[in-house]
């Protein structure tokens, strides 16, 4: 037994030797981990590495929670990382460090670039106008309804506007058989859903750049107010008092008991509600839009860089390439969530023209309807930011402190 | 009278046991559910049928096999460093004759004890970095040790400090020499000290998340903490394998409270010291 | 002397060399955004934590203090309750305290996790639990009610340190002579007078070290509270050593960040010192 063993390790030893001599280890560092996205990633690094047996990848996935702060660590210290899942909230502090590489050169080369959407272009190019990442999946946010909760209420219809929704939200409500209407969220970046009910009520805000920024904010705008009342309503009387302190969690757990049937999310949320709740009971629809017309469409969005110091980056590029081809980039957004980043993949891929998806589809091609524009993420002001939105918000549904107040200090925090 | 006091002292345990076991409870009957019934309410208290899809997962799909390995090997391997070393610092604190020494020494590892570990992380990272040790078990495992020495040591001193100096001095009047004291006498006696301080090492740094998450990064490296830590993602918290993974987690820690209480209550009535 | 060599070698390394770097960094204009621009401050970092108008630092040690008194104080006094219950055998005294230490076998970002779900306001099952037994009549919102948000946090972490206290005063109980227990009821001493005149006085050095360890581990220890509210609702629960965290992942602020560090360290650093006096003051070898 102890001779086959140790002639098992001298084999093995051999073997791992020779294919370390001939093959080039690539390090990508993953952040939006989760265990099913990482076997995904696992299965196509293998389809990969067996096309290209050069190429050994080696994927390192830290849990969600902690993988942001541990790629700022590595990078910092030049660890050997080669390609790097970039995201939204990453992406500025990552160029000012000078840890990504201008990747202008590979794009202009790259064929498959012409066929990104819009957003994925915009996602791309977040920093300076220069491409540090080539953008994988693309969250914006719709209306998930429970039409079967509604139905039972007599509700036939989905609200359109805000204002609908509100009002229907006021009808179904009634705490003593535990129906409320909307699954509220709380804190962890509650901002994104309170900005989502104020800014359609802008007049202005359609030709604004940014959400808001150092140049420009609505927070004083007479519209801006009338929305938060609108959401603060809608609290009062369609949410559990509890929802102040729900984070994502509790939004599922309120959707798929029932509790509210109206929840406001990311494509990503699909598969797991598909999961816990099936896929027939609910129907996603576009946002709610505000009384000029319009809502908008924040996109969060992760893609994959390469490491300034690397010295693997022609190599990384190709990987890169291969993963962001529409195929390549169909099949791995179906199976983890979000939306894909090509234009094609919406008219040829099935999955994505499920009814399900069909919402994020028009949002993304309304641009008059639902405009495009993000928080301005390479601001000073932005880090931080919505921590300081979350607690001034549950001061203000808690009655400590007056929504002017609130109102008053945003602005002047966003003033230069 | 004293069958009453019998009861009372029945009752406040059970009530102890019924406290602490609530939410393990929950926990495992989330474990036990199929993913449509988690969230459903009314909630129910019981699953509707026994499902264990939430184990196959953990132990088919995820490497928790491997990681459960990796854990138990630092685990033991850290506490059992900590303890040694600490018993030796423990005794010298406790037998210091030097007052002012004395107090400096211990107020350096209490000071230990008063630091965030999130202000360690960034340098003790850089530092792993410069000498390649980044995503290695062995510099993890030294990590370890270093974290549980001054507990440890702080403990087993106030252990010490209650075996009387004049058992010693009769043994060393018998021929023994200091070790030969330190082994043969004044271990012996503090064996439930010491049992406890390696059951609280090895349960700390099973449980131990941050530090494993910044130094490791290969996936046959990963530890228990990081895979359960692993369950939480953008989508979510997976609540039925986290369920399943926790509960499997506390096996090993179960045992080692179960094995350690035995020492732990072994006291100084049934050691050598009447002698 | 030479026996405590090793300990201090381990901790040079991987202790107190690394925590002079981290001291250092709340002198610095330590931002993650700004990397190539870190320069010294000298105290500003303090400054600006310490007259933050969006979280208000008065607010926060006052939390800080009320989550480690109440936490600590129950903790220890359950959990010499309980040891004291186990001090007797009993028949399955090896299960029971396996069943009963657990908590302490959670990993606290987990502890956090479940807590925050048991004790959510409406889909919990403390809720359900309490309504089904009619000890109250509309869901309380336990987690997103400033009033009793902090007092929920402190139970699920008084359920978690609990056994720390049991296990350790346990091992110290052991050590009490049962002659000195004989004697003491010989002279008509009852079991109050015999706990207070002579188990804890022999017990003593376990009690001053394990809650001194404990204030300290519980005033850095923020995954309870991060996981259950992340320090809310509109701070009530938000502590110092939540707080440092919010600097560093949310803030990217790593110099503000150290600088709440510093805080806490300084803060303790004076607790333990004048602890460690009081407690020390019969006779030298109690400390």
């Amino acid at each position: 037994m102890k001779k086959t063993i140790a002639v098992l390790i001298v084999v093995m030893t051999l073997l791992s030797v020779s294919v370390c001599a001939s093959a080039t280890t690539l390090n990508f560092l993953e952040v939006m981990t989760s265990p099913e996205r990482t076997a995904l990633l696992k299965s196509m690094i293998a389809e990969y590495e067996e096309l290209n047996p050069g190429i050994k990848i080696n994927l390192i996935s830290p849990p969600y929670e902690q993988s942001d702060q541990k790629a700022t660590l590595m990078l910092n210290t030049n660890q050997p990382l080669d390609i790097i899942e970039v995201r939204d909230y990453t992406v500025k502090q990552f160029v000012n460090n000078k840890k990504l590489t201008d990747l202008t050169d590979y794009v202009n080369e790259w064929s498959d670039a012409e066929t990104l959407t819009p957003v994925a272009t915009a996602a791309a190019t977040t920093v300076n106008d220069i491409p540090y990442l080539v953008p994988q999946s693309i969250f914006i946010k719709a209306l998930f309804v429970r039409t079967d909760i509604l139905a039972a209420n007599g509700i036939n219809d989905t609200p359109k506007t805000i204002e609908e929704l509100v009002e229907v939200s006021k009808k179904i409500t009634n705490p003593a058989k535990n129906q409320y209407a909307f699954a509220w969220r709380g804190k962890s970046f509650e901002i994104k859903f309170a900005d989502l009910f104020a800014l359609p009520y802008v007049e202005d805000f359609k030709n604004a750049k940014y959400i808001y920024s150092e140049d420009e904010s609505y927070f004083l705008d007479p519209g801006f107010k009338e929305g938060m009342e609108a959401y603060i309503t809608l609290f009062k009387e369609g949410v559990p008092k509890d929802g102040i302190n729900w984070g994502f969690n509790e939004q599922i757990n309120a959707f798929v008991s029932g509790a509210t049937p109206f929840l406001i999310q990311d494509p990503d949320a699909i598969p797991l509600i598909d999961k816990l709740l099936g896929p027939d009971k609910y129907e996603v629809v576009t946002l709610p839009v505000g009384p000029h017309g319009f809502s908008y469409i924040d996109y969060g969005f992760c893609g994959l860089g390469i490491p300034s110091y690397s010295k693997n980056k022609k190599e990384a590029w190709d990987f890169i390439k291969w993963m962001s081809s529409p195929e390549k980039n169909g099949y791995y957004n179906e199976h983890y969530g979000p939306l894909p980043v090509h234009t094609t993949t919406f008219e040829t891929n099935e999955h994505f023209q499920g009814k399900h998806y069909v919402a994020y589809d028009y949002e993304m091609n309304h641009p008059e309807q639902f405009l495009f524009v993000t928080y301005d993420l390479a601001s000073e002001k932005w880090p931080g930011w919505a921590k300081i939105h979350e607690t001034d918000m549950q001061s203000v549904l808690l009655g400590k402190m007056e929504l002017d107040t609130a109102l008053q200090k945003w602005a002047d925090y966003w003033q230069k | 009278m004293k069958l009453l006091l019998k009861i009372g002292k029945a009752l406040l345990l059970g009530v102890f046991l019924i406290l602490a076991l609530g939410p393990l409870y929950w926990v495992i009957v989330t474990s036990l559910k199929g993913s449509q019934e988690i969230y459903a309410f009314p909630i129910r208290y019981l699953p509707e049928s026994l499902n264990l899809e939430n184990y196959e997962y953990l132990f088919n799909i995820s490497n928790f096999g491997m990681y459960f390995r990796n854990s138990i090997l630092i685990s033991l391997i850290a506490a059992t460093g900590a303890l040694f070393i600490s018993m030796f610092s423990g005794y010298a604190l406790s037998r210091f004759r030097e007052q002012k020494l004395k107090m400096t020494l211990l107020l350096a590892m209490y000071f230990t004890q008063i630091i965030p570990t999130y202000m360690l992380m960034s340098p003790l990272f850089t530092s792993f970095a410069k000498i390649g040790m980044t995503d290695s078990l062995l510099g993890l495992t030294m990590v370890y040790i270093a974290m549980m020495i001054a507990f440890s040591t702080i403990m087993a001193k106030s252990f010490f400090d209650r075996i009387p100096v004049a058992l010693e001095e009769a043994a060393m009047t018998d021929g023994c020499t200091r070790t030969q004291t330190l082994f043969k006498v004044v271990i012996p006696l503090t064996l439930p000290g010491l049992a406890a301080i390696f059951s609280f090492a090895f349960v700390n740094i099973w449980n131990e998340l941050f530090l494993a998450v910044m130094l490791l990064s290969s996936d046959h490296n990963m530890t228990v903490p990081v895979a359960l830590n692993s369950f939480i993602s953008k989508a979510g918290v997976s609540w039925g394998v986290l369920s399943a993974g926790i509960v499997v987690a506390l096996l090993p820690t179960m045992i080692v409270f179960a094995f350690a209480q035995k020492y732990i209550i072994m006291g100084l009535t049934e050691g050598a010291v009447k002698g | 002397m030479a026996i405590m060599v090793p300990a201090f070698v381990f901790l040079t390394l991987f202790v107190y060399f690394p925590i002079v770097k981290g001291v250092v960094i709340s002198f610095q204009n330590y931002t993650l955004y700004d990397m190539t621009n870190i320069h010294w401050i000298g105290l500003d970092n303090f400054r600006a934590i310490m007259t933050d108008i969006n979280f208000g630092f008065l607010q926060i040690i006052i939390n800080t203090v009320i989550w480690i008194l109440v936490s600590l104080l129950f903790q220890f006094l359950l959990g010499f309750i309980l040891a004291l219950l186990m001090k007797e055998p009993f028949r399955g005294r090896g299960i029971y305290s396996a069943l009963v230490f657990y908590p302490w076998a959670l990993s606290g970002f987990a502890i956090g996790l479940i807590w925050a779900w048991m004790f959510n306001g409406q889909f919990g099952i403390i809720n359900d639990v309490l309504l089904r037994l009619g000890l109250i009549s509309n869901n309380v919102g336990f987690l997103s009610d400033p009033r009793y948000a902090m007092v929920s946090v402190i139970v699920a972490n008084i359920w978690y340190g609990v056994p720390f206290f049991a296990i350790m005063l346990l091992a110290a109980l052991q050590s009490v002579p049962a002659e000195l227990m004989e004697a003491a009821k010989i002279d008509g001493a009852g079991p109050v007078r015999r706990l207070f005149s002579i188990t804890i006085p022999y017990i003593k050095p376990t009690i001053v070290s394990t809650t001194l360890l404990r204030t300290m581990w519980i005033m850095n220890f923020p995954d309870i509270i991060y996981a259950m509210t992340g320090g809310g609702p509109s701070n009530s629960t938000n502590i110092l050593a939540t707080q440092m965290i919010n600097k560093i992942l949310q803030f990217y602020d790593y110099g503000q960040g150290a600088a709440f560090g510093v805080v806490i360290m300084l803060i303790l650093f004076a607790y333990a010192i004048i602890y460690l006096r009081i407690s020390a003051t019969k006779e030298d070898a109690t400390i």
